[in-house]
């Protein structure tokens, strides 16, 4: 532990604007105190306060719970301040209060004396932790697990999360329903050309899928014949039940299909009564 | 036949958790736990002498073999990730009334701090770094937190006394009546008196131009 390191508020006074966010009240109004260099045993609830509600336009709540607890601190700061305006001694020295004001000054400096002890070992946790992580050690072993479960670390608050996890778990693996893509003739005229663009021939196997789904088969054979008619294709079988062997451009006369539609074939390869499986 | 020696090393190798004396001693049937210190006395001597990578540190009311500091940049290197995640402030914060106070519930944790921990709390339970010892005895019965052998571990400490002493409300918590003492373990210091043996380490009157007074 060093000197420094448990002051961290030691930047020149001034105008020193910390854009850093305060945790909390209590955080804030040792700030304060410490920019200001004051006793903590004899607060200066005028200035104090002052300072504290300007500063409170500029924290950052991070919820309203948060915001509450300044407004809480900010209210007792101010009442405080408001037993100073009426004093009860016209000539007691300034900044005395009553009895019950005292009580509540002396209160407040303690909490903020030991908040100031625990932001420092905050710290000094912090510096720790930082000299720690460049050490690194096993985490996970590879030795099997003990068969009898160690209990000292274990807490109840692990319970729940142990079952939302298996929740998780179990939504995870439920089956879910896959939607297949409706096949469409269309499409797979369009598939097919764009094969035969980089190939000289295609198996029809090999396009209508090894899984023999007999949708996608017709749907396939059905592209087929329309590319056929359309000149778009040539096919030949070696043998009945053979596998078909597609080949691209129109065929060469001998070819079982309808001689080509020759006016339009160029301009529209896809005809508009594209079926769907 | 491996050497005691290389057995210890073996060991603190293999394990993920930090090897009690006592266990090295049961595992390797030495005669005492002084001896499976001794062991690793030894051993680690040997490690600092060979300037090897690793060394050893106790922590957690055991030891550990960990990677030395300065091989860490190589260490992040391969890991290809720069942080380690952190702790917030306000988590470390929290973290030092629980090592302080516990077992602490948190109404009296919000009292020191001045805002709500209960989000601080939760992280902190999640990361293993505090567990539930129990509940407060009074309304509402609130949950008692305490802070667990991960905690010592992550912040490399050897038991609670290893906190730095201060004044004030914030005293550390007796020794568990742990391993440490158990059998013959040289003359134990940590029972000094919490208050008056160290005032150079308390950070409250060590901060900026705050007196403690009376």
């Amino acid at each position: 532990m060093t000197g420094p390191a448990l002051t961290p508020d030691t930047e020149p006074q001034g105008l020193t604007v910390r854009v850093e966010s305060f945790v909390g009240p209590l955080d804030l109004l040792l700030h304060l105190c410490r920019t200001n260099e004051v006793d903590l045993a004899n607060l200066p609830i005028r200035t104090i306060t002052e300072q504290y509600l300007a500063h409170l336009e500029s924290v950052q709540f991070q919820d309203l719970e948060s915001a509450g607890a300044f407004m809480v601190m900010a209210a007792t700061l101010i009442y405080l301040k408001s037993k100073l305006l009426l004093p009860v001694d016209p000539d007691a020295p300034p900044e005395t209060l009553d009895e019950e004001g005292e009580l509540l000054r002396q209160e407040l400096a303690d909490r903020l004396r030991e908040y100031a002890r625990v932001k420092a070992l905050g710290t000094w946790l912090g510096e720790r932790e930082a000299e720690q992580a460049l050490l690194y050690g096993r985490t996970v072993a590879e030795l099997p697990p003990p068969e009898d479960v160690p209990l000292e670390d274990l807490s109840v608050h692990l319970l729940p999360r142990a079952m939302t996890r298996l929740i998780e778990e179990q939504k995870r693996q439920a089956p879910r329903q896959v939607e297949p893509n409706p096949l469409s003739v269309l499409e797979r005229m369009g598939e097919i050309l764009e094969l035969l663009r980089h190939t000289w021939s295609l198996l029809f196997s090999s396009v209508a899928g090894a899984e023999r789904m007999r949708t996608e088969w017709v749907v396939t054979l059905l592209a087929l014949l329309e590319l056929v008619r359309l000149g778009q294709a040539r096919v030949h079988q070696a043998e009945l039940f053979g596998d078909i062997v597609i080949e691209s451009g129109p065929a060469p006369g001998a070819a079982p299909s309808p001689p080509p539609d020759t006016t339009s074939q160029e301009d529209d390869p896809i005809p508009g009564d594209s079926a769907h499986a | 036949m491996p050497e005691p020696i290389d057995v210890v090393e073996a060991l603190l190798f293999a394990s993920e958790t930090p090897v009690e004396a006592d266990r090295i001693q049961e595992v390797l049937d030495l005669g005492s736990a002084g001896e499976a210190r001794e062991l690793v006395r030894t051993l680690a001597g040997r490690l600092d002498g060979q300037g090897r990578a690793l060394q050893i540190i106790e922590v957690g009311g055991g030891y550990r073999l960990v990677t030395r500091p300065d091989v860490a940049p190589w260490l992040v290197k391969l890991a290809r990730s720069r942080t380690r995640s952190r702790l917030s402030r306000s988590a470390l914060e929290t973290l030092a009334i629980v090592a302080y106070r516990q077992p602490v519930s948190r109404p009296d944790i919000d009292a020191v701090r001045g805002v709500n921990s209960e989000a601080v709390l939760d992280n902190l339970l999640d990361r293993r770094m505090i567990r539930i010892a129990g509940r407060k005895d009074s309304p509402g019965r609130p949950f008692l937190y305490e802070t667990t052998r991960d905690f010592l571990v992550a912040f490399g400490l050897r038991d609670l006394t290893d906190l730095p002493k201060v004044e004030g409300e914030l005293a550390i918590p007796e020794t568990p009546p742990a391993e440490v003492e158990g059998s013959g373990a040289p003359a134990d210091t940590a029972e000094s008196t919490p208050a008056t043996d160290s005032p150079q380490q308390d950070p409250g009157a060590g901060g900026a131009g705050v007196t403690t007074g009376g």
